[in-house]
């Protein structure tokens, strides 16, 4: 974070939008690929598809497949999915 | 754009037609039009629209033969993924569906929701269907694979023997739950991972901040893999 409401993380507007815009299939995305290849460049842009693209579907292997969070996971992040009630969305899935 | 990438894409795409281990060639190309033809699907628009996807009923848009069971799941997979559940999986199977079919089912989803989001989101029209090759599915369950850990038996890695393939020899595959989740098929665990890591990283590159090995840095790859997993609810 950066004090001022963004990431810290360059180009992380252009990249968010791209990947809400790649996600969502709307019509912002042509304008969302440019501005990042025009910010970060042409390989960049690659890159940036190919995660999306990955974790559209790692998402659904994962989800798909019912595995849990890994031990040393669970643990570190215990106190915040408790705050948040994210375990008893897990539990109530029908 | 990066060879290797072109190369892993190139890859699983093309063995989308070939047989695999539960289904023929032929049916893994109908699971791979059966995903696309989901996205379109209207029970699916109303279904996640909906508080509970149990609360609609009604047919899938269907663009194949497929049974029933894999149907649903297909239609599942691609439309809701956040809410399925262990007790979808259970019904799903009970109507015709074998735990190794589904899993591979689900890496053929996972492959065709790649390499489509990755060509939509380039500006690159939907590829074609790779050709069909013929034979039939090997059927072959590894026999270390051990219920468990998730909704189905997975093969943890010191349980693979000399007849399974080397489903956990590169790149750091260490074997944590989400390299477990399609271990019981080592074939289409291994076609998805080989893809999926020239999009994202390899393990050891994962955790290695001393280089970047994109053209995107360490902290750009997981900002954009956190925004993805959000927008897909992903429960994991």
């Amino acid at each position: 974070m950066d004090g001022n409401g963004g990431s810290g993380v360059a180009g992380d507007a252009d990249l968010l939008a791209f990947a809400d815009a790649a996600i969502g299939g709307d019509d912002a995305l042509a304008t969302a690929r440019q501005a990042v290849t025009a910010r970060l460049g042409a390989d960049a842009t690659s890159d940036a598809a190919a995660v999306i693209a990955g974790f559209d579907a790692i998402t659904r292997v994962a989800d798909g497949s019912g595995i849990p969070l890994e031990p040393p996971k669970a643990e570190a992040t215990a106190a915040w999915r408790a705050s948040l009630g994210i375990d008893e969305y897990w539990d109530k899935k029908v | 754009m990066r060879p290797q990438l072109t190369q892993a894409l190139d890859t699983a795409w093309c063995a989308l037609g070939e047989p695999g281990v539960w289904w023929s060639g032929g049916e893994r190309l109908r699971i791979l039009s059966e995903a696309r033809a989901a996205r379109q699907c209207e029970l699916c628009r109303v279904r996640k629209a909906a508080l509970s996807p149990h609360t609609v009923a009604g047919r899938h848009d269907c663009a194949t033969d497929l049974p029933a069971a894999a149907i649903e799941a297909i239609h599942r997979i691609v439309s809701d993924p956040g809410r399925l559940s262990e007790a979808w999986y259970r019904r799903t199977l009970e109507v015709g569906l074998s735990d190794e079919a589904y899993v591979e089912l689900l890496a053929v989803v996972a492959i065709a929701t790649a390499v489509d989001t990755f060509d939509r989101a380039r500006g690159s029209p939907p590829r074609q269907a790779p050709a069909a090759v013929a034979g039939g599915p090997t059927r072959r369950r590894p026999a270390g694979a051990k219920p468990g850990l998730g909704w189905m038996p997975m093969l943890a890695p010191e349980d693979v023997t000399p007849d399974d393939p080397p489903l956990y020899s590169s790149a750091g595959r260490i074997g944590g739950n989400v390299h477990r989740a399609l271990s019981l098929v080592p074939q289409a665990m291994m076609q998805f991972w080989d893809m999926f890591e020239a999009m994202y990283l390899p393990q050891d590159a994962m955790r290695d901040f001393a280089r970047e090995y994109r053209a995107i840095s360490h902290a750009q790859i997981e900002m954009l893999a956190a925004r993805v997993a959000v927008l897909n609810q992903c429960v994991y």
